[in-house]
């Protein structure tokens, strides 16, 4: 835990991590303002995964909403200095969550 | 005992019910200042003493409509807010809002069950809404108001999975979020772990926790973290 900054300044660790047969990044930590909101995770995947369709998670067991900010995240699912995010890409998720921008688990 | 990697992403009836009371209990101590989540006994044979009993959960009348858009407006131009010194203004402000909210943005409800599918041994979200004087809403309409998350763009919004069916205990045509990916999902959402592979048990026991979080999104009802994070 970084006591040194206030909370509205403070950086994440965010551990992106694949899960099933979605490919592994290159870059699979970075950080990022605790302020963010989960939708900048989200987008990042995206953009780094060229995949419309993601189903993003923590703490293997939550889909966050993507309104939820990072330090909230992080202060309830943290662990060891970081946040771990889990990622798949499935067909299957793909044909049920036919859904559009942002309003749902899978983000197109 | 079968492990969770061998697991095939369903429940059983029993588990569902077991979580569903304990969703609702968890839901009505942490997240207060939403309404409760009630479970709905409803026994197939009335004439049988089941020992099993079913019955889904509830959450009704939520007003989905968004006017608090609207109200910042109304408040912006007629209330300055230094003016609150005096009652009787105030409840002019007040009556003037109600006048511009009813003429411009009707307001609309929805009720959401949670109901067991045996088909595919999976919850089930269930839905319908209807406007204050009781008209129900069609599915586009529900569109436009839901959910009331993140989304700045959402004039394309598909529901494909949305299907319009009976209610499986009302008897009602109610809108469900087809199930058919469900187990698919919630198999994924437990792989993967930090700290290896969670028991059995211990999925069983967050399963609909974790299915909620992200089937409510889709609906724009949201869990809040401390109610996820709070689970052993």
């Amino acid at each position: 835990m970084a006591a040194e900054s206030p909370t509205s300044v403070r950086k994440v660790v965010v551990h992106l991590r694949a899960t099933g047969d979605a490919p592994i990044l290159k870059q699979a930590k970075f950080k990022i303002p605790g302020t963010d909101k989960f939708a900048k995770v989200i987008d990042f995947l995206r953009r780094q995964l060229h995949r419309d369709t993601l189903f993003v998670y923590v703490n293997s067991a939550f889909s966050p909403n993507p309104d939820e900010l990072v330090i909230d995240l992080y202060n309830n699912f943290g662990f060891d200095g970081k946040l771990v995010v889990n990622y798949a890409c499935s067909m299957i998720l793909t044909s049920y969550f036919h859904t559009s921008k942002g309003i749902s688990l899978v983000v197109f | 005992m079968m492990d969770v990697f061998n697991w095939d992403g369903t429940v059983s009836a029993k588990d569902f019910r077991i979580g569903a009371l304990s969703f609702a209990q968890k839901w009505e101590s942490l997240n207060s200042a939403f309404p409760p989540w009630s479970w709905v006994p409803c026994p197939k044979h009335p004439w049988l003493a089941s020992p099993e009993e079913e019955g889904y959960l509830s959450l009704e009348n939520i007003c989905i409509s968004r006017p608090y858009e609207v109200d910042i407006d109304q408040n912006s131009q007629t209330d300055p807010g230094e003016e609150e010194t005096s009652c009787s203004e105030k409840e002019d402000d007040i009556d003037d809002a109600t006048l511009v909210q009813s003429n411009h943005h009707e307001l609309h409800y929805c009720d959401f069950h949670i109901v067991y599918s045996y088909t595919f041994r999976v919850p089930v979200l269930y839905l319908r809404a209807y406007c204050s004087d009781g008209r129900p809403l069609l599915l586009d309409e529900i569109e436009k108001e839901l959910p009331a998350c993140s989304s700045k763009e959402s004039p394309e919004t598909k529901w494909a999975f949305i299907t319009q069916e009976e209610h499986p205990y009302l008897k009602r045509p109610w809108y469900k979020l087809h199930p058919c990916g469900t187990s698919e999902f919630m198999k994924l959402l437990f792989l993967g772990g930090d700290t290896g592979q969670p028991k059995l048990e211990v999925v069983l026991e967050l399963y609909l926790l974790s299915w909620f979080s992200a089937v409510g999104q889709v609906v724009g009802l949201r869990i809040p973290c401390k109610m996820l994070n709070d689970r052993r």
